[in-house]
């Protein structure tokens, strides 16, 4: 070979070298490409804020291109809500169910490194490791394990030592992980744990958000179904900040501006002073503000709403001069209720001045009797008998709830106690309803008329009886009731030397009361009331 | 200041038995009954005409507050109490401190607060 010829084969066995070192750079610098990609990949995924699962199978997947593994895994400890601590896994090269019926890893001699996170294990033939298949049941792979020979598993932990979990990854054939992987899969796993450390804090934040909505709308529900408003104030600007039931309260709609001007103008002017002070009292204080008072809505109506607050108790409520920063509290439309209040003490009064004069008519009825009266037997059973027939007529009117009650129903009442009542004639074209008054009048008026009668007249003998007839004269305004009390078939009536107690009632008592005119006729054949009333008196 | 023998009286009481007593009450006291009056209008022809001295007013007159009559009669300078079921609780605001008789009274109740009354006629 010449000189020449050994020359041109220098240059082509150079050239080849060169190539393949172009080659070599070449395929290396595909694989830095491909790698940053990946890296650039994982970083996006950890960045995106994932759930846990997502960036767990974004850091696999990095991890099984990376190092050219043909299987990766991820098994990392999740705690559930009630504390319980439990494995999860994800998988990379291969199906989820290509692990669904193994148990999970446990700490064997393999494993121990990583779960305890002492540090990497890299295996050219996991089967020929010298700690493989030193552990029950299975003694290495369980049946239809991947088929792993080159290994390598990297603890998942964080800055603080706590480890999360594991990165695991295979190979079928063996010697396929160098040194440099074990570099690039530490880094993955420092990465990891940041990116769980990140996802479980975003995921605890989610839950918190959560639960907070959860607790506002309950508090929402609670508030709208009470019907109660809700509202804060910035003590120091008066910024005022009422709910959509706290305007409505004050009779403003959902979007008009109710701010605390608008608050203290709606106050009812002889209330203002007083709230204003218990606000500013519970300002001062830090105390309860709590108070009913009367508000004026635009409408002109007033109602009343009763409005409870506090100092708002946060840690970052700055104490001002004694006195709170902010008051939050809740408003209630009390109207209802106060109207209510109203009206049972308007009844309450009402039925005070009925006993109250009902107590009267009993001591009138007890000195008018007793002095009429002979002896005290005799007092007794006349004011027994005029007690009883006041009592029967407040019957009658409490079954009507002391509104009217029946003409008809009062005589009937009243002559109840009497023997003769089929002795007694009634002649009416209609029955009539009487107020109250009247009522308790006319009432008595019939007891005396029939008491005289059982004593001195018609009804007193066994053959004497009475006829009560009425009827409205004139047809046309102001008509008046006329009833004639006529007794027929008694002992002769002389007129008495002495006015009693009933005469009085009946001609100047009774025709006072009811504005009317109550003659009596002494006739020789019997006893004859009439009385002349307005109907307007007696009238329900 | 008159004694309350023949002093006049105007009774104003819409129920019978009530009046009767009240008339029985003045009666045995020497005092002579204006009225009684039943309803306002009544009532208050005799506030404003009648000659009277004091006048005993019962609150509620059929349901209708009784204070236009007190009003006629200050205007008149007739001395006037109340009788009432309800107390003083039971009066509107110009009249609260004007005499009244919680229903029911005595005889010797009528007659203190009469002698006030009786006091204020010149």
């Amino acid at each position: 070979m010449t000189v020449l010829e050994a020359d041109a084969v220098s240059a082509t066995e150079e050239i080849a070298d060169l190539r393949r070192r172009l080659a070599e750079a070449q395929a290396a610098h595909t694989d830095e490409v491909r790698r940053n990609q990946a890296f650039s990949r994982i970083a996006a995924a950890i960045g995106a804020h994932q759930s846990l699962g997502e960036t767990v199978q974004a850091v696999i997947d990095g991890g099984v291109e990376l190092i050219g593994a043909q299987f990766g895994a991820f098994f990392y400890n999740v705690v559930d809500k009630a504390g319980e601590s439990y494995m999860l896994y994800g998988l990379a090269g291969a199906p989820p169910e290509a692990f669904a019926d193994f148990p999970m890893p446990r700490k064997t001699a393999i494993f121990a490194p990583t779960f305890d996170g002492v540090g990497v294990v890299r295996s050219d033939d996991i089967l020929a490791d010298p700690r493989y298949g030193l552990s029950g049941p299975y003694k290495g792979m369980p049946e239809g394990h991947l088929p792993v020979r080159s290994y390598l598993a990297a603890p998942v932990k964080t800055v603080d030592g706590l480890v999360l979990g594991g990165l695991f990854f295979g190979h079928r054939e063996p010697g396929r992980f160098d040194a440099r992987a074990e570099t690039v899969i530490v880094g993955l796993a420092a990465q990891a744990a940041v990116a769980i450390e990140w996802s479980r804090a975003g995921e605890a934040g989610d839950r918190e958000l959560t639960e907070r909505r959860r607790t506002e709308e309950r508090l929402k529900f609670a508030l709208d179904s009470g019907r109660l408003g809700s509202w804060e104030l910035d003590v120091e600007t008066r910024a005022y900040d009422a709910s959509d039931i706290c305007k409505s309260n004050y009779g403003r709609t959902s979007d008009e501006t109710f701010g605390f001007d608008d608050l203290v103008a709606t106050i009812h002017a002889s209330d203002r002073e007083r709230m204003l002070a218990a606000m500013d009292e519970a300002i001062r204080t830090g105390g309860d503000y709590d108070i009913e008072y009367r508000v004026v809505i635009p409408s002109g109506e007033t109602r009343w709403v009763h409005a409870r607050g506090r100092a708002a108790v946060r840690d970052e409520t700055p104490v001002i001069g004694g006195g709170v920063r902010r008051m939050a509290g809740v408003s209630l439309d009390i109207t209802e209720r106060k109207r209510a209040e109203e009206r049972q003490r308007l009844l309450l009064n009402e039925l005070n001045h009925r006993v109250k004069n009902t107590l009267v008519t009993v001591q009138s009825m007890a000195a008018q009797t007793l002095r009429a009266a002979d002896d005290l037997p005799a007092f007794r059973e006349a004011f027994e008998a005029r007690l009883i027939a006041l009592s029967q007529t407040h019957n009658l009117l409490t079954e009507q709830n002391w509104e009217s009650a029946s003409l008809r129903e009062i005589v009937d009442a009243e002559l109840e106690a009497f023997a003769g009542r089929e002795r007694l004639d009634f002649d009416y074209a209609r029955d009539l309803r009487l107020n109250p008054k009247a009522t308790v009048a006319i009432g008595m008026a019939v007891h005396e008329l029939a008491t005289n009668a059982a004593k001195y007249g018609a009804l007193s003998t066994p053959e004497g009886r009475v006829t009560v007839a009425w009827a409205i004269e004139p047809p046309e305004a102001p008509a008046r009731l006329v009833l004639r009390w006529t007794e027929r078939g008694g002992p002769a009536v002389t007129t008495p030397s002495r006015r009693g107690f009933g005469a009085r009632l009946l001609e100047k008592g009774l025709a006072g009361e009811l504005s009317g005119v109550v003659r009596l006729a002494y006739d020789q054949s019997g006893l004859g009331c009439a009385m002349t009333l307005p109907l307007a008196a007696l009238e329900p | 200041m008159k004694t309350l023998a023949a002093l006049k009286v105007l009774v104003v009481e819409d129920e019978a038995l009530v009046s009767m007593l009240v008339e029985d009450m003045l009666g045995d006291l020497g005092c002579e009954v204006v009225g009684p009056a039943a309803e306002i209008e009544e009532a208050l022809r005799l506030a404003g005409s009648a000659e009277i001295d004091a006048a005993l007013l019962d609150v509620n007159l059929g349901g209708r507050p009784i204070f236009p009559v007190a009003d006629a009669l200050k205007a008149r300078g007739v001395p006037f109490a109340f009788a009432s079921g309800y107390g003083e609780a039971g009066l509107t605001e110009p009249h609260k401190g004007s005499p009244v008789l919680q229903k029911p009274f005595r005889e010797a109740d009528l007659r203190r607060v009469l002698e006030g009354l009786a006091a204020q006629v010149v």
